[in-house]
């Protein structure tokens, strides 16, 4: 029902509305577990714009799917920020990368007209990668955040753990990371609507 | 030290108002640097907390502030070095957040969902952003509930490893896929494509103690 509409229209309605809002909940809720896993260890908040997009890629290409207008991955990305900026947990750093991620992310699904699956994996790897505003500062504020520690009277120890992950090299995995479990999390969702969304008729 | 003064004496908060506090104090946290000024800044919220009358929840902030400054200045030092390297990046970056969380907290404790949506309303977002983020908020619960019976129903089959994933998701998305379409006929019976404004019960006046923020 929802491709014969898209041929007619390419406006969002009310139906596709609450569609989008329906996997804007599930999206935040795997991404929000995630964040919270995060928190063990700087290795695992490092990978965690990684592990969020192995995980969610089922309900993003779900939703690519339902629906093929433009328009819904940046609602589904402007929710997802809105909630964890109002409870305070979005800094400035990564509210500008996943805004940027969600806007590439958005085109891509324009210019690949939103059937192909190639074009929706693209658009999932590079929204997957606006997560990695989180753990960002880490890099950003390198400088301050030393200097303010060594000011505390940090042991050396803690310098060196922090100089150890803060590393470019690790820079790159956290980047490329997303990218390359994104298309790994669509991959999963092929195979999943092959054995199952299918069958159903859902998509 | 001009938070101190802004959130002075406030008894209930507009959302709107609250949603600008939190807008300022981003902006303040992340362009200064200064100890005093992040001390001033946590009194200042854990006032605001007192005024609207969350007693607890301001001295558990106190409490949570206090620890990560003990665990900063006087256990990580003397602790053994793979504890220091396991919470030492945490510890310091949930004090740079610190305030947010707060007033995040503050948001969530006095603004029901639906004065956040009457207050977006007001500042004119646009319909497709304030309908999708309200079924959004609503959805949550609906999800705990839902992951619940999945959960039942695999213990009856005892569903182990991977399969687990796929076990939990694919209902998860079946469901929300019928959700979809049943709330979709719903809303549109009672006409949310209907292009007239909205109208509501509540009046969102901006009162007195917005004005003092």
């Amino acid at each position: 029902m929802s491709t014969t509409l898209a041929v007619t229209s390419r406006k969002l309605k009310g139906k596709d509305l609450i569609t989008i809002g329906i996997f804007s909940a599930i999206y935040f809720v795997i991404n929000f577990i995630f964040m919270l896993l995060g928190g063990l260890h700087p290795i695992m908040w490092i990978l965690m714009p990684g592990f969020i997009a192995l995980f969610t890629g089922v309900p993003y290409m779900i939703l690519a799917s339902k629906v093929q207008k433009s328009g819904a991955v940046l609602i589904m990305g402007f929710i997802t920020g809105l909630i964890y900026y109002v409870t305070g947990m979005f800094t400035v750093v990564i509210l500008i990368t996943f805004a940027s991620a969600c806007v590439l992310a958005e085109l891509i699904r324009l210019a690949t007209k939103y059937k192909s699956f190639t074009g929706n994996a693209i658009s999932f790897a590079v929204f997957s990668v606006g997560m990695i505003g989180s753990p960002l500062p880490i890099w950003l504020f390198k400088d301050s955040f030393f200097a303010q520690i060594s000011k505390q009277g940090m042991s050396a120890d803690y310098l060196s753990v922090l100089s150890s992950v803060a590393t470019d090299g690790m820079l790159v995995v956290m980047v490329l990371a997303p990218a390359v479990l994104g298309i790994i999390g669509a991959l999963i969702a092929k195979g999943l609507f092959k054995k199952h969304f299918a069958k159903a008729g859902i998509v | 030290m001009a938070a101190k003064s802004k959130v002075d004496q406030a008894v209930f908060l507009d959302p709107r108002a609250a949603l600008l506090l939190l807008v300022f104090v981003t902006v303040v946290v992340f362009t200064q640097q200064s100890f005093y000024l992040e001390l001033a800044l946590v009194t200042a919220l854990v006032g605001l907390f007192l005024c609207c009358g969350l007693f607890i929840s301001g001295m558990k902030f106190i409490l949570v502030f206090g620890f990560l400054l003990a665990l900063q200045y006087y256990i990580f030092p003397a602790a053994p070095k793979i504890f220091a390297d396991f919470f030492a990046i945490l510890t310091a970056y949930s004090r740079k957040v610190f305030p947010c969380l707060m007033i995040g907290t503050f948001i969530v404790k006095t603004a029901p969902v639906r004065y956040l949506i009457l207050a977006m309303r007001k500042w004119r977002f646009p319909q497709k952003l304030v309908i999708p983020l309200s079924v959004t908020i609503r959805y949550f619960p609906a999800i705990r509930e839902e992951i619940g019976h999945i959960r039942d129903a695999m213990k009856l089959r005892k569903v182990t490893g991977a399969a687990r994933f796929e076990a939990v998701l694919v209902p998860l998305m079946f469901s929300a896929v019928n959700t979809a379409d049943e709330l979709g006929a719903a809303a549109v019976t009672r006409g949310i494509e209907n292009p007239a404004p909205k109208t509501s019960v509540i009046d969102p006046a901006a009162g007195r103690s917005d004005g003092k923020s």
